[in-house]
């Protein structure tokens, strides 16, 4: 198996998850993750990824008890996963899902925010100033008093984005979270990640087969027939052919046009844009 | 022509919420045995459009011809359920419309209520299960143990199961990982190429369809913003824009090596394969880029 070089991890940061030989599946003869252990740092962020029906949307119901595991150790800042610590645990972990649709529980947006919060049991003025702050954050003020079905997909995400972080949970994690967007929303929802990694508050774990998410990632963890396929870079993954076939991935596209030029005898870089590539192919010594 | 719109107009009730979704004076042309992609921001109209491809929605305004039945909007419609079984509906998350207790049931429900004897179902399902790449192993188990992915491509062969003329399919790609993402515009397209359906997609992943489709539809705020050929459409990138998308990244490259090398009359070049062939050819001595640089020196 690859591991990813400890340079690139976040620095001495404690693990906030630690799965020892984790074990779970429907039927004991078919196991989905079979003896799976990993640690997590605080503050990275990792992409998940995987082929179909390899474990990883399973993977991350184990950390908060969605789905029992059948075998194994989990700890999630320091609670031992049982009974007991299910509830503090859940409250350290928000979670996005594909389709936003599926969170809602407000008659309006505000509504839906306040709902977490109140579930929190905090006091009033908290609830308010935490409401008023993640929306300006996430640049949903003008949104509060509509109903979710008026939102547009991007702004239905933005929104379930947001009433999970008024939460203030220290793991979040994203399944399939942008699949069902547009580009311009995905771009949308590539910004609020990068704002949320400057911030530092947060571990995030994203599920995606997005080239461009893995890319903007710290860390990928690959699934493949139950197990850890891979622990490595973006950049390690996507100058690996076969792990990508493995994966059931595919490079951004910069990085495929890059792979098939250098297949025609061209040397080329990954480029960072159509321009770039251009003026390293033909140099202008002539232009129009 | 699989499907013709005729000066159409649709409106939902105007209390709705989803207004703005409505469809006005769509005029439209989707020849037998094509594969058109249809993009176009959200709330642009492309589900509703696609409820008028099988007479779930009936226009408010004009003509709808599928095949050879005719909707007219304040007429009557003539029977639908044989245009049901022909024209296929693959919505948005399929899988949520799964229910039965095993993945065969599931696939079997349509073709029986269509009219196929039990085995001729079982047969329909297990071509289906084939088609989409699913082990037949999979038949006898719960739906609901399937994975995201998986669950998706068996709700997508529970259509395929009443071998329909014309399928139909919204966002088909989103969530499955992508290869297969690539195996299922794959499959479509050997079903139009080789077996003549008229496979219709929306989409907003573009990429991945831009070489495949002979057909784009784009719509913006629930009109027409373009119909035409995939090379008319890489001629003029502009009008993604125009329609709230953005450009995809292989025409944003095509157009990079054609705009350079005045090739925009030629067959566009949208994989990373084919570009890299057509840069290797123009570097080649005597290539194009040879000639140009003679021409401006």
């Amino acid at each position: 198996m690859k591991t990813i070089h400890s340079d690139s991890a976040a620095g001495a940061a404690p693990d906030v998850i630690t799965l020892e030989r984790v074990s779970f599946g429907y039927d004991p003869e078919h196991p989905i993750l079979h003896n799976l252990s990993l640690s997590i740092p605080r503050g990275q962020w990792v992409s998940i990824v995987g082929p179909n029906g390899c474990g990883k949307s399973t993977l991350v119901k184990l950390l908060n008890a969605l789905l029992p595991k059948s075998d194994g150790e989990i700890t999630v800042y320091g609670h031992r996963l049982e009974e007991e610590t299910i509830q503090d645990i859940r409250r350290c972990i928000g979670m996005v899902f594909q389709n936003p649709d599926n969170q809602f529980i407000g008659a309006t947006v505000e509504e839906d925010i306040v709902f977490g919060l109140e579930g929190l049991c905090l006091p009033y003025a908290e609830m308010e100033e935490r409401l008023q702050a993640i929306s300006a954050k996430l640049g949903i003020g003008h949104l509060l008093e509509k109903h979710p079905g008026e939102l547009s997909g991007g702004q239905k995400q933005r929104v379930a984005i947001a009433s999970i972080l008024a939460m203030k949970p220290g793991i979040v994690i994203f399944d399939e979270a942008s699949s069902m967007l547009d580009e311009g929303s995905r771009n949308e929802l590539m910004e609020i990640l990068q704002g949320m990694r400057a911030e530092g508050n947060y571990t995030i774990l994203m599920i995606t087969h997005d080239a461009d998410e893995i890319l903007a990632s710290d860390r990928v963890l690959a699934l493949h027939g139950g197990g850890l396929a891979a622990d490595v870079t973006p950049a390690e993954l996507f100058l690996d052919e076969e792990l990508l076939r493995k994966c059931h991935l595919r490079e951004p596209y910069p990085w495929r046009l890059a792979r098939e030029l250098q297949k025609q005898g061209i040397p080329a870089e990954v480029p960072a844009s159509e321009k770039e590539l251009i003026d390293r192919l033909w140099p202008s010594n002539f232009s129009k | 022509m699989a499907i013709q719109l005729q000066q159409v107009s649709y409106t939902y009730a105007d209390r709705s919420l989803w207004r703005q979704t409505a469809l006005h004076d769509m005029n439209l042309d989707l020849p037998q045995g094509s594969m058109v992609g249809i993009a176009g921001a959200t709330g642009s109209g492309k589900s509703t459009l696609l409820q008028l491809f099988n007479g779930i929605l009936k226009p408010t305004q004009g003509t709808v011809s599928v095949l050879d039945v005719t909707i007219r909007a304040g007429e009557k419609p003539p029977k639908l359920l044989p245009l049901r079984r022909r024209v296929g509906l693959v919505f948005q998350f399929p899988e949520q419309q799964m229910f039965e207790e095993t993945v065969e049931k599931d696939l079997i429900f349509g073709p029986l209520n269509f009219g196929m004897s039990p085995e001729q179902a079982k047969e329909a399902a297990r071509k289906a299960m084939t088609a989409m790449g699913l082990d037949h192993g999979l038949l006898q188990r719960n739906p609901f143990h399937l994975s995201g992915g998986q669950m998706r491509k068996a709700a997508i062969a529970s259509v395929l199961a009443m071998e329909p003329e014309i399928l139909v399919l919204d966002e088909p790609t989103a969530t499955l990982d992508p290869v297969s993402r690539a195996e299922l515009i794959g499959l479509l397209e050997r079903l139009c190429r080789e077996e003549g359906r008229t496979i219709i997609i929306v989409t907003h992943r573009m990429d991945e369809l831009l070489p495949y489709a002979d057909r784009w539809v784009l719509l913006q705020e629930g009109r027409l913003a373009f119909q035409g050929s995939g090379a008319e459409l890489a001629a003029d990138p502009a009008v993604l824009e125009r329609c709230g998308l953005t450009v995809p990244q292989s025409l944003r490259y095509w157009r990079a090596v054609a705009e350079r090398f005045g090739l925009t009359g030629e067959k566009p070049r949208l994989t990373a394969e084919s570009l890299a062939e057509r840069i290797a050819a123009l570097r080649e001595p005597g290539g194009s880029a040879a000639e140009m640089r003679d021409r401006y020196e």
